[in-house]
Formats: C-alpha cells, sequence, structure tokens
C-alpha cells in the first residue's frame, strides 16, 4: 500500500491522484475525454470548469462509482473499484448534488456514518459541528440548503481522511462560512491531507489551492500552479486616447485581444509582453493607462468565452 | 461486518414498515375474529362450488369455510403476500435505483464497503422487510383457538415461512432490475407484472387446466399456491424453490449492482 506521503524511486513524492487518458462515454457530447490529471499530496487541488464541464464524473471515476470507457486511475496507490474499501477508508467525499435522509437528523446520519466507519473518535466532528454551527438536532429535510450542506461537509471530514473530494463545498454556504472553510482547508492540508476541491467559480477556490486544472467540454485545457496559471493569464490594459484609435490594430498585436472600445477609450487583454501595446499606444498619443495585474479570472474566462464562440460556430 | 446500511435503510422506512404491520394485524386479526360467524355458513361454500373460475380469481377454491380455506382466501391467498410485497417490491426498486436517481447511494457507497458488502445489506433489510408481515399475521392466527379457529400449525408455520420467501425473491428480482438499468421506475414495473402474472397463474392454476400445467413457473406457487396451509406438499420443495431462485435473483444483483455507474 502506497500512502500519500510515500516516495517513487526518483525522489518525486507519489500522487495522491493519478488520472491517466481517462475516459467516460455517455454520448457523443457527453463524459469526459482523455483526462490526464496528477494531484500532489498535502496540497489543495482547484478543479475547475463550468456546470457540465464533467467535474463531477472525473470525481466519481476517481472513487470508483463510475467504470471508466478507457484509462487508468489510481488514487492514494489504490484502484478505486479493486480496493474500494481500503480507499473509502481514507477517502471523505462530499457530492455536488447532497442527498442526505430526510427523516433522520443530522445526529443519526452522522452516529450512523461514524459507527460504519468504526470511529471511536468524534472530537473531530464536535469541534467541526460547533465551528459551523450545524444545526443536527432536526430532521434533514427540515434544514436550508446551507444547514444540510454542513451536515454533508461534517460527514467528509469527520473520520479525518488522507483525501478529502469536495465537489461545490461552498455551494449554500454563507461568505463567512466560506471564509471558515477555507481557513479549515488549510489546516487540513498542515496536518497532512491532500484536498479536491471542484468548483464552477474561480473566485471561491483561486485563494486556496494550490494546482489547479480546468475541465472544459470533458477536456483539460489547464492544468497548472497557480503561479503557472496566473504567469500565463492576461492582463487587463485600459488606454485613453485623445482621438478614436483603429482598434483593428491593436486587435492584430500578437496576445492581445480587443474587449471593449468606444470613442476614446480601448480595453486589450493581452498575454505575454506588453512592449507591442505600449509601442502601438504611444504612436496612438495614448493620454492615459490603466493596467491590472494579472488574474486568473480571466483566464478562466478566456475558456468561457472560447466555448461560446465554438457553440456559435 | 456492520449493519449500518440496513439499518440506515430499515429506519428510512420505519414508518411504511409501522403502517403495514399495523394494518396487516387489524385486519388479520379481524378475519380470525370473524370466523365463528361464517364458519356454519354453507353458501359460502356453494359459491365457490357454482363459480370455481372467478372464485380462484380471488385465491378461493375449495371449502372456504374450512379453517384451512377461511385463512386462504382471506389472507394468504391474496391480502398477505400484497402487503408484504408492497413492502419488498417498493424496497428492493428503491434500495439501488431509488436511492441512485435521488442521489443518496453516492454517500452510502463511499463508506468502506465493497460493493458486495453493500449489496448484502441491502439484501438483509430486503428479508427483515419480507419477514415483518407474515410473522404478524402468524402472531395474529395464535389467537384463533378462542374463535373456534385452529389451523394446521404445522401448515401455518409452513405458509408464514414460504410467504417470507416468496416476498424476498420479488423484492430482489426489484433489487437486481433496479441495479441493471438504474431506473427504480423500471424495477417496480418488472417486479410488479411478473407478481401480478405469477398470482393469476397460482390463483387459476386449480381451475383453468392450461394454466395449471405452468403453474410451477409462478412463485406464488411455490409460497401459497401449493397447500402449504394444509400441509398437502412437501414443504422442502417450495423452500427449495424460493430459496434457489432468491439466491440466483441475488447474484444477478450483485452483477449488476457491481457494474452499475453510481451517481
Amino acid at each position: 500500500m502506497v500512502r500519500t506521503g510515500a516516495v517513487t524511486a526518483t525522489g518525486n513524492p507519489e500522487p495522491a491522484v493519478r488520472l491517466t487518458h481517462l475516459t467516460k462515454s455517455f454520448g457523443p457530447r457527453r463524459g469526459i475525454r482523455g483526462v490526464d490529471l496528477e494531484v500532489n499530496p498535502h496540497q489543495v487541488f482547484g478543479f475547475l470548469g463550468p456546470n457540465g464541464a464533467g467535474k463531477s464524473t472525473t470525481i466519481r471515476l476517481m472513487l470508483g462509482l463510475y467504470h471508466p470507457t478507457s484509462g487508468t486511475r489510481q488514487v492514494l496507490g489504490l484502484d478505486p473499484v479493486r480496493d474500494h474499501a481500503e480507499l473509502m477508508r481514507r477517502v471523505g467525499y462530499l457530492p455536488g448534488e447532497l442527498t442526505l435522509f430526510g427523516r433522520l437528523t443530522g445526529q443519526e446520519i452522522l452516529d450512523r456514518f461514524a459507527h460504519a466507519r468504526a470511529m471511536t473518535d468524534l472530537s473531530t466532528r464536535r469541534d467541526l459541528a460547533q465551528r459551523f454551527g450545524a444545526e443536527l438536532d432536526r430532521p434533514v429535510r427540515t434544514l436550508s440548503k446551507g444547514n444540510r450542506q454542513k451536515i454533508g461537509l461534517l460527514l467528509a471530514f469527520q473520520h479525518r481522511p488522507e483525501l478529502l473530494v469536495l465537489d461545490e463545498p461552498t455551494s449554500g454556504l454563507d461568505p463567512l462560512l466560506q471564509d471558515e472553510f477555507a481557513q479549515l482547508l488549510e489546516e487540513v492540508v498542515a496536518a497532512g491531507s491532500t484536498v479536491f476541491l471542484s468548483s464552477h467559480d474561480l473566485a471561491e477556490v483561486q485563494r486556496v489551492v494550490h494546482q489547479l486544472a480546468i475541465i472544459r467540454e470533458g477536456q483539460i485545457v489547464a492544468a497548472d500552479s497557480v503561479e503557472g496559471l496566473r504567469a500565463r493569464a492576461p492582463r487587463v490594459i485600459e488606454l485613453l486616447f485623445p482621438a478614436r484609435p483603429n482598434p483593428a490594430t491593436y486587435a492584430a498585436l500578437p496576445g492581445t485581444e480587443l474587449r471593449a472600445t468606444d470613442s476614446r477609450r480601448l480595453v486589450l487583454a493581452v498575454t505575454g509582453p506588453v512592449t507591442p501595446v505600449l509601442a502601438a499606444a504611444a504612436k496612438d498619443g495614448a493620454e492615459d493607462i490603466v493596467a491590472r495585474p494579472a488574474d486568473l479570472d480571466e483566464l478562466f474566462l478566456t475558456f468561457y468565452a472560447d466555448k461560446e464562440s465554438s457553440h456559435d460556430a | 461486518m456492520t449493519l449500518d446500511v440496513a439499518r440506515l435503510d430499515l429506519r428510512t422506512r420505519r414508518r411504511m414498515l409501522i403502517g403495514c404491520m399495523l394494518g396487516i394485524a387489524a385486519y388479520a386479526f379481524l378475519i380470525v375474529a370473524i370466523y365463528p360467524a361464517f364458519e356454519g355458513d354453507a353458501s359460502l361454500n356453494q359459491m365457490t362450488q357454482d363459480n370455481p373460475t372467478m372464485a380462484a380469481l380471488f385465491g378461493a377454491t375449495g371449502s372456504l369455510t374450512s379453517t384451512a380455506g377461511w385463512l386462504n382466501a382471506n389472507l394468504y391467498a391474496n391480502f398477505v403476500p400484497l402487503i408484504a410485497l408492497l413492502l419488498t417490491v417498493g424496497y428492493g426498486a428503491g434500495a439501488i435505483a431509488g436511492q441512485d436517481e435521488d442521489g443518496s447511494l453516492g454517500l452510502t457507497a463511499t463508506l468502506p464497503l465493497t460493493r458486495r458488502a453493500l449489496l448484502l445489506q441491502k439484501t438483509v433489510t430486503l428479508m427483515a422487510l419480507a419477514v415483518a408481515v407474515p410473522a404478524v399475521t402468524f402472531l395474529c392466527l395464535l389467537a384463533g383457538p378462542a374463535f373456534d379457529l385452529d389451523p394446521d400449525w404445522a401448515g401455518a408455520v409452513a405458509v408464514t415461512a414460504t410467504t417470507c420467501l416468496l416476498a424476498w425473491d420479488l423484492g430482489l428480482l426489484a433489487l437486481a432490475i433496479g441495479a441493471a438499468t438504474g431506473s427504480r421506475g423500471i424495477a417496480l414495473g418488472v417486479a410488479t407484472t411478473v407478481a401480478a402474472a405469477g398470482y393469476l397463474i397460482s390463483s387459476l392454476a386449480p381451475a383453468v387446466h392450461g394454466v395449471h400445467a405452468i403453474r410451477w413457473a409462478s412463485p406464488f406457487y411455490w409460497a401459497v399456491g401449493g397447500g402449504q396451509l394444509t400441509g398437502a406438499g412437501p414443504l422442502w420443495r417450495d423452500i427449495a424453490a424460493l430459496v434457489g431462485l432468491g439466491i440466483l435473483l441475488d447474484l444477478a444483483a450483485m452483477r449488476a449492482f457491481e457494474r452499475l455507474d453510481v451517481h
């Protein structure tokens, strides 16, 4: 058995999750295709993509809930189907569409799951319930979405798993609890766990993740560290001119995309060196410039925009 | 192995289980208690003799006023299996396919259990549900001697056991279809159709020659249609047929569940 802290023969830490050419087909345009991913241990891995991109499908394949059409997967060094019980002992999972047992109270559900996991130490659960203000004494069907989500989080975290697989975990949580959740992730990672966090909202994850991958229409379109992606992300440059500039001149520059234009103003997204933009702006006698640092949102939106344009085509 | 998933499933069906048990208890006790009023009513027997096919359709054959005839016509040929099946077929269709459709199966399928162990717990739950209604009915029969109703007790035990197995089998059929298709609706539809066809075959077999030849194809025949209440046939044969069918269905369910994509 390989633990998350294991080291390969080359000295690199064994990935907590390794997906190789993983494909799951439900139809011509559904499922995932040739997904390759490696998740480093003791980190938070952000898995981003718009709704329906294949995030939950990938997660279900990782957990052995789905059978792949082709490709291989290894999680904590184990095969998710063959070693399912052993793997699930070490994994905490929060589904994207959490359905609890409506007539039962949160306490009953948590107790039953704790017993099924042969847990004797319930201190983590008690602490988390207090920290998140979880309501455990009412039937789940009477709780709000946010309160149900808290119970889902307790189910995932209560046995202090080595790997947490969280599908849209902050859905329904208020902003204060989202901050609390971000802090919790830092704590569990510091304690040695690995977190696989899926979301459609970059703002939610970019402050907590170390690595991230973006999936679109079932394929990974970017996978890197946050710093690496930030380096590739476009900067937004806003230029003000004394007279109307020719937008086509700027749109034709390498690594430059026209975002907005009006009578005297141009908004550009620039990836790579800014020298050509500055040279063109100087030539047109630009009066003012506002530049925003590279933002992952811009990169993320670029993928969304690509999707829209491919649909338009 | 702990039985936490089985207990969880039983807990979520507690109200329905209690409701069915109370309902059948009230009905069975009433049937037992009113027996003295009908025991000497020859017109009832005349009815089954005059129109045997129609009577058979409702599970009444032979003398209606004999102890066995009364219990068979009013309990074991219809209501007891019907209520027992209501519980087991409903659970069978819901235990995998229904829970997969509503999303709760994803939580239990990520507990540290193999799919076989998970299915085994569903099978155990099904067994508990299958036993409930026939067992309560049997308990009501125990009051029989106080109302001039003194059945063949070995036969009563036998029909209780075979009715449990019948409910278990058809619940397993729903479970297997649900595991194979992931659809609660298909599982319910197929299992209900098979149950209805089985009931008709077993009920009509004594009165319709063509149906008599294929009575063995109905699980109802092995449970309540072969004179189990009077000890007419060898019990081991009925038990073996029903247990064998249950094992086959359980294996089929296991195979299907291992292939199912759980949401």
